[in-house]
């Protein structure tokens, strides 16, 4: 009889499921994972420390290309940090703006999330549904900070400028009828937040088309339930966050037991889990969806009334408005200031949690009273869940190792820094 | 679990008491050192660090249940500055060139730190212990993977990139840098441009490794400003925090 | 059919093939560039946001393969690190002949955001043949479409037969 030996498999660095640039090195027996050992770092691009020779406004922009899914939500770590060492104020408006702008991102990285993980375990058509949202979301980001992804829009503060009275529309083409482009910028005509309220009202019906397709269908159940099954115990103790906790049962949502910012005035529930595989995960980062869209709902309520400043009144902070430059030395000083040195935040460290789409992303921010910061550290949710990933695949097949890649809704951008 | 209604920087009292329950169960193992108001952060020594976090971890008062986060540091440069700020200089600083040259100052006798953050979900409360490393080289803690399974990469990664080792650690390989990197890229002494580049060689057909071949550049100089509007801030804060000034 | 009874009819006019059979080559290359899905960094984001619903690369005879042994094109979309430079060549070798490469967003065309870092390669071309450079950071999903027709128009422009 011949002997059956265990063999080795390297999965990734280039693999479609691999989200990026993951390498596995895994031990088979037969179709069975014996052993998992994650090999990161193919996109460790020395965050932290390029953030160290930066000075602290020139550093938001790496935060976004941090985890490139959920952009905004890192920035907001990153400026609560410099902004607690500060002790500035930010006004009620900005963090509204905030809130809404967390949230929208927290649909464009769970929808990103949905229809790459479809794809991965055979469900194409989520891909095709969900990045149609995406693009209209995308736009919100294009109208608020013009670009579509990296947008570096909240500032220590506050945000960088208020939001636009309009959004840019489909120009006419000889490829599109009058009628079509109509149609298109129908929801385009007014303001930004006309914009979103129209989205705030498609979308819940888009959830439920994704549902149709993935919740109660049978390939998609046999492909994710009681795969990588996760007990509250052992979430706490592999320090899992996020959606990876509540789709084990535990409501733990920084957004309600630390609140930061708005957070603590708007409305939600915190979906969770019951037995912590795949699918229960996949619930949980549905139904957020649809709490998203209640915050951004109830945010657009409150901005539409409450005008007022988006970023604090001290210019040794916030440059000055362009119009005040023109005629006064001393906005002109400060703005010369900021533009050259930035500022000096005063010694202390501090550390910073949002709840980002995939956990507690943070920032360990040391200063040492200088204009650049003396070490940056961003907590990523993904490190934690990857770290685990040999213990969620272990006695599982080939093809559930996909799944499992999927569900921790890993980003290498923030995980490898 | 607690709900907390407040602001998220958690209130003063809050603080204290958490802070009070801490030392009434670590005793003299550990040493509150000043943080901004929100925050507790408590320096242990290296022997100590394993009971303390089991400490932490089992006590029901406590129950730190979740290490979130463990970080190295290194305060080699910590209150340095590349550009005299604070009297006349006549050679002031031209932008595009090396800064002055860090590592040529007596590091400092903590150089290496370890700094770790828990989670209570149970209490709803945070807290930061950090480990100075003693001054020999290589910098060596405790490792905590036996009290939370979760530190495992955390110190990894901190081995990787401080050169930190963990005593203890089952599998202390690195973890992000490439393989067969040379050296540790976070401490202050690596140069940010590192020390080797790639290029794809056509004659042996493979990726090469060559000595890098771009200069060090500073586009904005690191100054520290006190400024005035953060005296009482500083005042309150800065007087415990580690890490000596060099300058 | 209908492109043989056209090729067919203008040999009869001109009698002329090398040219034409060259048109025919660049054609159906320019019309059928597959990429490897090649995805690095942000920019794999923007790259798969031309591919979705509303960009639809598709329409450009552009559809991404999982393999690098079934496609012409390789969009290296984000960051090159030193740790990627080896796989990112070993992919390239993989891809048969005639191949482009298309370097996509600032890291890679030169490192850009990343430049000085340690762990960076400071432009993709170091380790692989460019064609076309997408600027931006990540360049828009109109960005990247515009950069495929640019290569094919480069390809267009080169003759296949002709040594």
């Amino acid at each position: 009889m011949a002997d059956i030996q265990n063999f080795t498999l390297n999965f990734g660095p280039q693999h479609p499921a691999a989200h990026g640039v993951l390498r596995l090195v895994l031990e088979m027996d037969g179709e069975v994972v014996q052993k998992a050992d994650p090999h990161i770092g193919l996109l460790h691009r020395g965050t932290e420390k390029l953030a160290e020779s930066k000075t602290f406004n020139q550093s938001i922009g790496y935060m976004d290309r941090l985890d490139y899914a959920s952009m905004m939500c890192n920035e907001h770590a990153y400026v609560l940090a410099v902004e607690r060492l500060l002790g500035v104020e930010v006004p009620l408006r900005a963090q509204y703006i905030r809130v809404m702008f967390d949230e929208i991102t927290r649909i464009l990285n769970h929808l990103m999330w949905l229809g790459a993980h479809g794809l991965d375990i055979g469900a194409m058509t989520m891909f095709l549904y969900c990045f149609r949202e995406r693009e209209d979301l995308m736009d919100a980001y294009e109208a608020v900070s013009g670009t579509r992804m990296h947008a570096t829009y909240y500032r220590p503060g506050g945000v960088y400028r208020d939001l636009p009275d309009n959004i840019p529309q489909y120009a006419p083409s000889k490829f599109r009828s009058k009628k079509e482009i109509d149609r298109l910028n129908l929801a385009r005509s007014g303001s930004l937040l006309d914009f979103l309220q129209d989205f705030t009202d498609r979308f819940p019906k888009c959830v439920d088309e994704y549902e149709t397709l993935l919740t109660d269908n049978r390939i998609w159940k046999q492909r994710t339930v009681n795969i990588g099954i996760v007990t509250p115990e052992r979430a706490k103790a592999l320090g899992f966050s996020g959606p990876m906790v509540r789709g084990s049962g535990l409501a733990w949502d920084l957004r309600k037991k630390q609140p930061y910012d708005a957070y603590a005035q708007v409305d939600f529930d915190i979906p969770v889990g019951v037995n912590g595989d795949c699918y229960d995960r996949y619930l949980v980062r549905v139904e957020e969806m649809r709490q998203s869209n209640r915050i951004i709902r109830q945010c657009i309520d409150w901005l539409r009334v409450n005008p007022g400043p988006v970023i604090t009144g001290d210019r040794k902070v916030a440059p000055p408005r362009r119009v005040e430059m023109k005629g006064d030395m001393e906005s002109l000083i400060h703005h010369f200031k900021l533009a050259t040195e930035g500022y000096a935040v005063p010694e202390g460290e501090t550390y910073a949690a949002v709840e980002a789409p995939k956990g507690e992303f943070a920032v360990w921010l040391v200063s040492d009273g200088a204009n650049k910061p003396y070490r940056v550290k961003c907590r990523a949710p993904g490190f934690a869940h990857l770290s685990a990933m040999e213990e969620l695949v272990r006695g599982h097949m080939l093809a559930d190792v996909v799944a499992v890649i999927g569900t921790l809704d890993i980003v290498f951008g923030e995980i490898d820094r | 679990m607690s709900e907390i209604a407040t602001e998220s920087p958690a209130p003063p009292s809050r603080i204290d008491a958490l802070a009070a329950k801490v030392e009434g169960a670590c005793g003299a193992r550990v040493t509150r050192v000043a943080s901004i108001a929100s925050e507790l952060t408590y320096e242990v020594a290296p022997g100590d660090l394993v009971g303390v976090c089991t400490q932490l971890r089992d006590d029901p008062a406590l129950a730190f249940d979740v290490l979130v986060d463990v970080s190295g540091i290194d305060y080699l440069t910590y209150g340095g500055e590349e550009w005299d700020t604070h009297t006349a200089t006549s050679s002031g600083f031209s932008r595009g060139v090396t800064g002055r040259d860090e590592s040529a100052e007596a590091p400092a006798a903590r150089r290496f730190a370890v700094a770790y953050h828990l989670l209570s979900m149970v209490h709803n409360t945070r807290v930061r212990l950090r480990v100075h490393c003693d001054g020999v080289e290589p910098p060596l803690v405790d490792s905590v993977v036996e009290v939370w399974p979760g530190a495992n990469w955390f110190e990894r990664e901190a081995f990787d990139l401080f050169g930190i080792l963990f005593r203890g650690h089952p599998d202390l390989r690195r973890i992000l840098t490439d393989y067969g990197f040379i050296g540790h890229p976070f401490r202050k002494d690596f140069p940010l441009i590192g020390h080797v580049e790639v290029r794809y060689d056509p004659d042996k057909q493979r990726v090469v490794y060559e000595p890098v071949s771009i200069e060090p550049r500073i586009q904005v100089p690191r100054v520290i400003r006190d400024d005035h509007r953060y005296e009482p801030a500083l005042n309150g804060r800065a007087s415990g925090l580690p890490g000596q000034k060099n300058g | 059919m209908g492109l043989v009874a056209e090729v067919d009819a203008e040999l009869k006019d001109k009698g002329f093939v090398t040219a034409r059979l060259d048109d025919l080559m660049n054609w159906a290359r320019t019309g059928s560039m597959w990429p490897v899905t090649f995805g690095l960094a942000c920019c794999a984001i923007e790259m798969m946001q031309a591919g979705a619903s509303r960009y639809d690369l598709d329409r450009f005879g552009v559809v991404f393969r999982p393999s690098p042994r079934q496609s012409d094109v390789m969009i290296v979309a984000g960051t090159l690190t030193n740790k990627m430079a080896a796989p990112l060549r070993k992919v390239y070798d993989q891809m048969s002949d005639p191949k482009w490469v298309i370097s996509m967003g600032s890291c890679a065309n030169g490192g850009g955001y990343y430049h000085y870092s340690y762990s960076v390669v400071r432009g993709c071309d170091r380790i692989v043949p460019v064609d076309i450079y997408v600027p931006g950071c990540p360049p828009s999903a109109e960005a990247l479409i515009y950069g495929i027709l640019q290569l094919q128009n480069k390809i267009r422009r080169t003759s296949t037969i002709a040594r």
